[in-house]
């Protein structure tokens, strides 16, 4: 869109919102109750608010972070954007075009990896996945045969492009699934989480190419991702989204200097007690953060992470008091500032499991 | 505008997306062949007790007075046409909204609709698989049936026969896409389809005349666009007649056809905009 200062924008959004109705299940003991049946539809109806008013503008080449904890509306975010949702209010421009207006060019000026390696078809080979999406960006045959073969090669899956991708790994689906994003070589690409549930190898070869994508091709990139670290590394700004609302866009780095004069220190420890944020408190009345993150089922230990105040001075009083608990410390840290902490900072909400790594 | 490699719809990328979703669709069978062989024979074993019983009752492979209502006593062959043509209407309309929700569950439905291209020719395409398939399953089916049943036909009857069968199959794409169209709003229609499957089963020629039915069921069975296709297919291949001498019939199926189709697109266009308002896409 070319607004006043004739500035071009790949994506622009304007008070974009989304909201989601559902009508609240009675189950059969609700449907003998008077009084349920006395209510209007409205009262039955739960509304979610999924995006509201959000405003954003994407530069041509930039690679954008959109950051927030499940549910967030992320992925609602890019499926309006994709033209597979419709908002209820506010308008999407992509690469120019009105979403609800111009679809088909909308359409075309995306590629899109949502839902990674299970959005392909796992009967077919890797071949035959790409030639089928390729007829649905309107390629011509002969084309979409030479494209098919330059992404294969490109993404190092030659070799086994006639293997039904039912035998592949998840790390190679997903390639396939983001080579797929490229057939077109469309300028805007949208990838939802596309590191999720890769192992560390294979991330780190994604998130290269992703790099490559933006930096060599000039490819505009949306990467909503809740991995901090990897928006931190990867992205030219950042948009923090949280219920549906955006909270903060910036760069990474002005984003932490939001946080920047504070001390932060990172505690990890085995089974914290359920008042471990409480008691640190009584220890650094100052602080302005205390969060305890926790670990999960795999073994990861939980963290305790404190912004602000006179945490670093206090370090010693705290691991002391953590052993007069008999809480296991795994170890301490403190660093500097990260888009986590300064998420933390403006949400006041702890991400979930997945977001730390 | 930077559009990558995007192109204009033309006749060659249209035809294309069609081709790609038959192969895609045929490569799926082929995936399952234990399906294939399900498909191909089992059918039969549902209408030969139907022979078996015939010949209880007439002590023959002729009737005289199956001959006065339907014109022919072959009551046999009568039996197979109806029956192969009937694997026609269940397996294209079970097909499209599985088809759909096929692609819902593998989470491929989102990219469909994603994609720019006209989504008519994905759809055309699989309608197109689903005829193919049946096409095989009726072949296999009429096949074994003229080997148990010494069935003959005249090479001659092909070519008509196989115009109505595409007729027939105009219509039931129609009905296809209403159900495509439910499957893509309340995830699953294989109850609905199982209804229509009956109604046409009951309404239609399919292992009785027309005229074995009461008044009122022949009104309704009329509006069937099996019945017209039965009742040219066993003209042609039973009693001789020309497809010119059938044409009031085929007149009928083609307006049949042309108004399911109208409302096959209309119901799915509908349903679509709907689906994509609520964010239920790629539920399933």
């Amino acid at each position: 869109m070319i607004n006043k200062t004739n500035e071009f924008f790949s994506i622009q959004t304007t008070n974009l919102t989304k909201r989601f109705a559902k009508k609240k299940h009675k189950g059969v003991l609700g449907l003998l109750k008077r009084n349920q049946s006395r209510k209007t539809d409205k009262e039955k109806t739960k509304v979610t608010v999924a995006l509201n008013k959000i405003s954003i503008k994407i530069r041509p080449g930039e690679l954008f972070g959109l950051l927030g904890p499940n549910g967030s509306g992320k992925t609602t975010m890019i499926k309006c954007l994709s033209t597979i949702l419709i908002p209820d209010e506010g308008t999407i421009t992509v690469n120019g075009f009105d979403v609800q207006k111009e679809t088909s060019m909308v359409r075309a000026s995306l590629g899109m990896v949502v839902g990674g390696e299970r959005t392909l078809y796992w009967k077919l080979t890797a071949r035959d996945n790409l030639t089928y999406f390729a007829s649905l960006y309107k390629m011509q045959r002969k084309y979409a045969r030479k494209r098919v073969e330059e992404l294969l090669e490109i993404f190092h899956l030659s070799d086994r492009a006639d293997e039904r991708l039912e035998d592949y790994s998840t790390g190679m689906r997903q390639k396939v699934a983001i080579a797929r994003a490229l057939l077109h070589d469309p300028p805007i690409l949208l990838l939802d989480e596309p590191t999720l549930g890769l192992d560390p190898g294979f991330s780190r070869q994604i998130r290269r190419q992703i790099k490559e994508l933006s930096e060599k091709h000039g490819k505009t990139v949306l990467l909503t991702t809740h991995y901090m670290d990897e928006a931190d590394k990867l992205c030219d700004r950042v948009a923090f989204i949280n219920n549906g609302n955006i909270v903060a866009v910036d760069t990474p780095n002005i984003l932490k200097t939001m946080v920047k004069e504070k001390e932060n220190v990172e505690i990890t420890v085995y089974e914290p007690p359920a008042d471990i944020e409480r008691h640190i408190r009584s220890l650094v009345p100052d602080a302005e953060v205390i969060r305890l993150i926790p670990g999960n089922e795999e073994g990861n230990p939980s963290r305790i992470k404190i912004i602000g105040g006179t945490a670093e001075e206090n370090v010693g009083k705290i691991i002391d008091s953590l052993r007069q608990k008999k809480v296991r410390i795994c170890s301490l840290n403190v660093g500097v500032p990260t888009l986590e902490d300064v998420f933390i900072k403006l949400t006041g909400t702890k991400l979930t499991e997945g977001g730390i790594q | 505008m930077n559009l990558g490699i995007y192109e204009r719809s033309t006749l060659h990328s249209n035809l294309f997306v069609v081709w790609n979703e038959l192969v895609k669709n045929m490569k799926f069978l082929m995936a399952y062949p234990v399906i294939f062989v399900f498909w191909a024979i089992f059918p039969i074993f549902w209408f030969i007790p139907f022979i078996f019983q015939g010949q209880a009752f007439v002590g023959g492979l002729q009737s005289a007075s199956f001959a006065q209502i339907s014109g022919t006593g072959d009551y046999v062959s009568f039996i197979v046409i109806g029956a192969v043509l009937n694997s026609y209407v269940n397996t294209l309309l079970y097909g499209m909204g599985e088809s759909i929700r096929r692609e819902a569950v593998q989470g491929t439905l989102d990219y469909v609709f994603a994609a720019p291209c006209n989504k008519a020719y994905v759809l055309i395409g699989k309608a197109l698989s689903e005829s193919v398939s049946s096409t095989i399953f009726a072949t296999s089916q009429l096949t074994i049936s003229m080997l148990l049943f010494g069935m003959t036909f005249t090479l001659e009857v092909l070519l008509p026969v196989f115009f109505i069968v595409i007729l027939l199959i105009l219509g039931l794409y129609g009905l296809s896409l209403v159900l495509a169209a439910f499957t893509l709003r309340y995830k699953q229609s294989h109850d609905v389809s199982e209804t229509i499957g009956y109604f046409f089963y009951i309404f239609s020629p399919v292992r009785y005349p027309i005229e074995s039915l009461p008044s009122w069921a022949q009104i309704i069975g009329k509006l069937i666009p099996l019945t017209y296709a039965l009742i040219i297919i066993r003209s042609i291949m039973l009693l001789g007649t020309s497809l010119s001498d059938m044409y009031l019939e085929i007149l009928a199926l083609l307006i049949i056809d042309a108004i399911l189709i109208i409302v096959g697109f209309y119901m799915f266009n509908w349903m679509e905009e709907k689906t994509k308002k609520s964010g239920t896409i790629s539920h399933h």
